[in-house]
């Protein structure tokens, strides 16, 4: 007996070895959302990401010369912009105040820089320079000047991984600026898209998406993207909207991450995906 | 030969460290080159085929506990590369193969088993056409670290290694 396994063991030794392996890599795929395995990769993120930080720190030095100058170009211009805003923010508070309504779109944001980046094409992340000692925790929405950068998906002491839009396991409920129309947004591999569209909505090419306040992750509007077209499924009752994303998640490097109090009744519902074992 | 299988884990780190902070500079269309399947076709063709097989595990282990990825899912990828990749490990030929654009074939096709298997085990939307998503995931990838892999066929000593 011990000889044929012997036997076997020799001449197939490279696919035991392959099989074994694989079972492993299958057994710790179906465990992944344990908080063992969450513990463990946020040790490990949280130690390389120290060296991705002085690689990343070491690049942006090169860039803030060139930075700096357009930057004081910017800020003139939103100074001028904020000024404005101030103008309507005065008379919007004494409308509202007149209305009686509750003023709810102080969010308090968080600046980060990106310090190393994964840009798969199935699996989009971010490592950012800020963790759970700068209160940032999973399932905080990150933003920059264009709109919706992704979503906090763990965090360690000094920083966090961000699950940017590019990445199959996010979804998030967006809606039209325009029509109002309200769906949810994923990743293909290829395109951000808005899935299972009634074909009798009105989405046209070119609107604005933001995010909607059905969302409860991002309950906020936060700009996303842009329709660019509708994948006409001939069959069934549904479309696809293809997104252009505002973000250009190859150039991001400095990030917000939005520190949104979230409501604890909110959270403990059933349909909050982020809390959904 | 004992050092080499030392260096096969080291270098996997700088690597890495690289892939994710320096070459994001480089992307096309969102697209960068996989130092990592370079790093394991090469180990896996001269350290063999067992070998490879096991490297792919470990670098898909370290790969996904670093960068966030879904766990599990890069470790299958990377241990059917490492494998097949380890198919071409031949001593005899082993300094042919390096010093010659058939290295660069078995990055391309380890790559685009790789990137599909990546992409499939992350739950990827298999609704998308299947030839755009073998050219989008695979191919595109595979020939943008093709390029990258072509340095290895450039610089390897052209020398017998053993020697």
């Amino acid at each position: 007996m011990f000889g044929l396994l012997l036997a076997i063991w020799k001449k197939f030794k490279e696919y035991i070895i392959l099989l074994l392996l694989l079972i492993i890599s299958l057994i710790i795929l179906s465990a992944n959302q344990k908080p063992a395995a969450k513990k463990a990769s946020s040790s490990f993120y949280g130690f390389f990401a120290n060296f991705s930080s002085i690689i990343s720190d070491a690049l942006d030095i090169t860039k803030y010369k060139s930075e700096n100058s357009s930057l004081r170009k910017t800020n003139a211009e939103m100074m001028l912009e904020i000024n404005k805003l101030r103008q309507y923010g005065i008379e919007n508070s004494e409308l509202k105040d007149l209305l009686g309504i509750k003023d709810t779109l102080h969010y308090p944001i968080l600046s980060a820089n990106v310090i190393s980046k994964s840009l798969s094409r199935s699996q989009g992340t971010f490592t950012l320079n800020v963790g759970k000692k700068d209160s940032v925790r999973p399932g905080m929405p990150v933003i920059n000047e264009f709109g919706l950068v992704g979503i906090v998906y763990s965090t360690s002491a000094n920083y966090s991984i961000v699950r940017t839009l590019e990445n199959l396991d996010v979804s998030i409920t967006v809606k039209d600026e325009r029509s109002r129309v309200d769906g949810i947004m994923k990743w293909n591999g290829s395109n951000l898209v808005i899935i299972n569209v009634p074909k009798t909505y009105d989405v046209e090419p070119g609107d604005r998406i933001i995010t909607s306040d059905l969302s409860s992750i991002v309950a906020m509007p936060v700009p996303v993207g842009v329709v660019i077209g509708l994948n006409n499924i001939e069959t069934g009752i549904f479309n696809e909207v293809k997104i252009k994303p505002f973000v250009n998640f190859v150039t991001t490097e400095n990030v917000f991450v939005i520190k949104v109090v979230e409501s604890k009744e909110e959270d403990n519902l059933e349909l909050n995906f982020y809390n959904r074992k | 030969m004992r050092s080499e299988y030392l260096w096969s884990i080291i270098l996997f780190f700088p690597l890495l460290l690289i892939q994710t902070t320096i070459l994001p500079i480089i992307a096309i269309n969102g697209i960068v080159p996989d130092l990592v399947i370079i790093l394991l076709v090469f180990y896996s063709m001269r350290l063999g085929q067992i070998y490879g097989t096991i490297l792919g595990f470990l670098y898909g282990f370290l790969f996904d506990m670093i960068t966030g990825s879904l766990l599990g899912s890069t470790m299958i990828s990377l241990t059917i590369a490492g494998f097949i990749a380890g198919y071409f490990s031949n001593e005899n030929k082993r300094d042919y193969y390096f010093n010659n654009y058939f290295f660069v074939l078995i990055v391309i096709m380890c790559s685009i088993i790789n990137s599909v298997l990546n992409s499939f085990f992350s739950s990827a939307d298999l609704n998308t056409n299947l030839i755009h998503f073998l050219i989008n995931q695979g191919i595109f990838p595979a020939l943008y670290t093709s390029v990258i892999s072509l340095l290895v066929v450039v610089f390897y000593p052209k020398r017998n290694f053993e020697s």
